[in-house]
């Protein structure tokens, strides 16, 4: 799902600031499952802003919410009369939701609270890491379940850059594995290693198609 | 009242530093008044956001206190609240409420003395603002 | 409408006089919820207790808040009044303004036991009630492992009406008992142990064996588990209400103590009794053999019944010279004291060192330099053999198992983390329960009383009263519930699994059976989505804005 992070809390209040009223409204869905923005920060950033308008000596009065999927129109729809009440909105969400909300609310400033960072999964307690680059056109089957694009510092697509350490890890980040040797030891205990053979053209990514479009076939 | 009405809320876990403050008031030991205890079962029920509240209700200091280390009934509880202590902490910072105003204590259910000198020593600290 | 709540003071006899009760009484009777306010001399006697009875059924209150001694010494007992009178027993809530205020300042604490209070009535207004109800146990036990531990928890499970199912890995059961020479102290041998044991499950209609089978699977938890069984290459699932795990140890010299060679001049325990028990005529007679002991940590009960039991065994077959090295000897063990006297009077030798020995070969003898803590001098002595010592060690399995049902295990691989409140038989998991040497290196007089311990806290636990809980006292909201299994992976208790709702979403459900109440769910679920009455976010954040609140 997608991965997100808060944003410092000084970056948070420079926005916010001379707006005395505003609405503080997190995501139900992949924020909350990461614990960046669900109805728990929800509650602790409110509460540091708070905190810290009373300790500035400033006015701030806060609306808290929390919206089941921030990016569906009908469901940050919800919001409206309570967005009536407030100047701005800090949306927890990630930058779809706040895009969303945006859209929806044209004449009220919003603000992100979190950087949105990648597509990723649990590793351990509060762990996430990134897994998939989005890139389009997915070689997983070729590479034994392993992304290159993703987990490979180079983004290689065709075998390991000569450079790998000792140990398996890789020659920019002695901390990371090397993403070719994964892919090689997945593959050879599947039987497949055959398919290593196979040749990737480098990716164009001068023509990349912005915003990114899918359509579905009706049900 | 000591420390011009300023107040500390102690969070007690019921297995061990509940425990504790009863019985020090049983042995006669004194403290200072302006703590409030909160009985909680664990440590580790207490979470980041009941300790930001607090400050924001009024507290000038917060206490979690639970089991020691290895002893804790549901085994992480007592850790838990540590780490979170520790974001609560970095979370005041970021608010410019300095000064190790939430503090982790780890007790056996009979260290009474030990439960008056942590109130006392949170007490002295809140004084300097 | 406001809740309407019945307010009890008691000042202990009249004993706690820095707080003027009638000034509390006067501020809070203000309050628009507050139905009465009654100053009591001593709730807790029978007249306290006609006191609360007959005002809370003349007036009709809905919550109850009680400002008294520590709820530590009153709670119960208020509760199970409350629940005699017909209120429910969790819309209660206490203020300890004795030990916990009058007791523990000099000064006039009534600002204090006022706001104690106004703390307890803010609570009290959010309580919700909580029913007690039997929730459906399953009542069979599993035991895993057919060594003494498992079979004797089978047999006393059994005599006291309880069915049980044996899964023993091997092909017969016996475990030890098989391997075993003899116990020290005991008159029967292990080989008729067995036999008697076995003969007695074969009689046992209660008793279900399966051998050369294994645990594959468990799911679920106390009073349910699931479990897969997997026996001749089949699986099969069950269903049982506890477990117990009672799987036995190994013995294992640890190579950082010794390096034993085949028909090198260090042996092992078993070599040894083999030689004793059948000399070879053509070997020399070893005039002097030496045993070490407790080299590299001190958890060496069962290798010093083996090394007494063996040294004995040395000067009774071969009358040679017999040495023990040891830092410390473990003689807690019935009869051990007794033995290590005996081989005292018969001439064994024991020096105590400090730091490990030094152990060479020489000349085809093994010296062993080590200075004697209470000769305060350096000591060499050669053996002709040295007698290594063997650790007891969990089973082979131990730790695969061990995570299959998401276990701790000791630094040492035994099970049951090194947790006082766990000791004997419990594990952090309700209805999970450790018996004899898989939890640690014990003698057969303390596995016997594990599996007492176990079958009783079993027996217990199947009790229609073992049934009963507080019904959701901690539950996921289905609605808010996003499945990101956060509560799941960390419950320390594992109570938490995920389940459908309405054929539909996945939702975390808490069992009550398993949940120990502690609430660290509650207070990691990032969408806020659990409740634990009693000790709710709302309720504890209402204690927290009556501190704010003042006078």
């Amino acid at each position: 799902m997608v991965i997100a992070e808060r944003k410092p809390l000084g970056e948070i209040r420079n926005m916010l600031a001379g707006y005395k009223r505003i609405l503080v409204v997190g995501c139900g869905t992949c924020v909350t499952i990461c614990w960046a923005g669900g109805e728990k920060e929800v509650g602790i950033l409110s509460s540091q802003l708070r905190l810290a308008s009373s300790k500035d000596g400033n006015e701030l009065s806060i609306i808290e919410a929390v919206v089941e999927r921030q990016c569906e129109k009908e469901m940050v729809e919800e919001l409206r009369d309570k967005v009536q009440e407030v100047d701005a909105i800090l949306s927890m969400g990630c930058g779809v939701g706040v895009q969303t909300i945006a859209d929806i609310f044209e004449e009220k400033p919003i603000f992100p609270a979190l950087n949105t960072t990648f597509i990723g999964m649990p590793e351990a307690e509060g762990l996430w890491t990134e897994k998939c680059g989005a890139c389009g056109d997915c070689l997983l089957y070729w590479t034994g379940g392993i992304c290159p694009v993703v987990r490979c510092a180079k983004g290689l697509l065709n075998g390991p850059c000569g450079g790998t350490r000792k140990g398996g890890k890789c020659e920019i980040d002695p901390e990371k594995d090397c993403a070719w040797v994964l892919i090689y030891r997945r593959l050879e205990r599947q039987g497949r290693l055959d398919l290593m053979r196979k040749y990737y053209e480098p990716k164009n990514y001068r023509a990349v198609k912005r915003p990114g479009k899918v359509q579905a076939m009706q049900a | 009242m000591t420390g011009q009405n300023k107040k500390i809320i102690a969070f007690c876990c019921a297995e061990s530093a509940y425990r504790a403050a009863d019985r020090a008031g049983r042995l006669g030991i004194h403290y200072p008044d302006n703590v409030r205890v909160i009985r909680v079962p664990c440590a580790g029920r207490v979470s980041v956001l009941h300790i930001l509240k607090a400050f924001e209700k009024g507290a000038a200091g917060v206490l979690v206190m639970g089991c020691q280390e290895g002893a804790c009934r549901h085994l992480t509880g007592n850790i838990r609240a540590k780490e979170r202590a520790k974001y609560a902490e970095d979370l005041l910072k970021e608010v410019g409420i300095n000064g190790q105003r939430v503090k982790v204590v780890n007790f056996g259910p009979d260290m009474a003395q030990k439960f008056a000198r942590e109130i006392e020593e949170m007490v002295e600290k809140i004084k300097e603002e | 409408m406001p809740v309407k709540i019945g307010l009890f003071l008691c000042d202990c006899g009249g004993s706690l006089r820095n707080i003027d009760f009638p000034k509390i009484r006067e501020n809070l009777a203000k309050l628009e919820d507050i139905a009465f306010v009654k100053i009591s001399h001593n709730l807790c006697l029978e007249e306290g207790e006609k006191a609360i009875a007959s005002r809370i059924l003349g007036e009709n209150v809905i919550r109850v808040v009680i400002a008294a001694c520590s709820p530590e010494l009153c709670e119960d007992k208020f509760m199970r009044l409350l629940e005699g009178l017909g209120l429910n027993p969790n819309l209660l809530s206490i203020a300890n303004i004795r030990e916990q205020c009058s007791w523990a300042h000099e000064r006039d604490v009534t600002k204090k036991a006022l706001e104690l209070i106004r703390m307890a009535v803010n609570k009290a207004r959010l309580l919700q009630a909580v029913e007690r109800g039997e929730v459906p146990v399953n009542k069979e036990v599993l035991v895993v492992g057919g060594g003494f531990s498992g079979v004797k928890s089978a047999l006393e499970l059994s005599q006291l009406g309880i069915r049980t199912t044996i899964v023993e890995r091997e092909s017969a059961l016996g475990g030890k008992l098989r391997e075993l020479g003899g116990f020290y102290g005991v008159e029967t041998s292990p080989k008729e142990m067995l036999g008697s044991m076995i003969k007695a499950i074969e009689e046992d209609k209660n008793i279900e064996v399966l051998t050369s089978a294994e645990v594959a699977r468990v799911q679920g938890g106390a009073g349910d588990f699931t479990v897969r069984i997997r026996k001749g290459g089949k699986e099969s699932s069950r269903s049982f209400g506890a477990i117990i795990f009672a799987t036995g140890y190994r013995t294992e010299i640890l190579p950082q103590d010794f390096e034993v060679e085949p028909g090198g001049n260090i042996i092992s325990q078993q070599k040894l009794v083999q030689m004793l028990q059948a000399p070879k005529k053509s070997e020399r007679r070893p005039e002097t053999i030496g045993f070490a002991l407790d080299f590299s940590d001190e958890n060496c009960r069962l290798p010093t019944l083996s090394t007494l039991n063996n040294a004995l065994l040395v000067k009774e077959k071969l009358g040679s010279e017999v040495y023990v090295f040891c830092k410390n000897l473990k003689v807690d063990s019935e009869g051990a004291e007794k033995l290590y006297q005996e081989a005292r009077d018969r001439g064994v030798v024991f020096l105590k060192f400090e730091k490990p020995p030094q152990i060479y070969g020489e000349n085809g003898q093994v010296k062993v330099e080590a200075k004697d803590v209470l000769l305060g001098e350096e000591v060499t002595l050669l053996c002709d053999l040295l007698v290594a010592e063997e650790k007891t060690l969990p089973s082979e399995g131990t730790e695969s198992l061990s995570s299959m049902l998401n276990l701790e295990i000791d630094s040492r691989g035994f099970y049951q983390a090194e947790n006082i409140h766990l000791y004997p038989v419990a594990s952090e998991r309700k209805g999970i329960y450790f018996v004899g040497n898989c939890r640690g290196d014990l003698d057969l007089a303390r596995a016997s009383t594990d599996v007492s311990s176990a079958v009783m806290n079993i027996y217990e636990f199947l009790s229609p009263e073992g049934a009963i809980v507080e019904v959701e006292k901690v539950k996921a909201d289905p609605q808010k519930c996003r499945a990101c299994l956060t509560c799941i992976r960390i419950c320390p208790h594992k109570a938490i699994q995920l389940v459908r709702v309405d054929s539909e979403k996945w939702v975390a459900k808490i069992y009550d059976l398993a949940c120990d109440r502690c609430g660290i769910c509650a207070a990691i679920c990032p969408a806020k989505a659990i409740k634990f009455e009693g000790y709710s976010d709302e309720q504890i954040l209402a204690e927290v804005e009556a501190i704010g609140e003042g006078l």
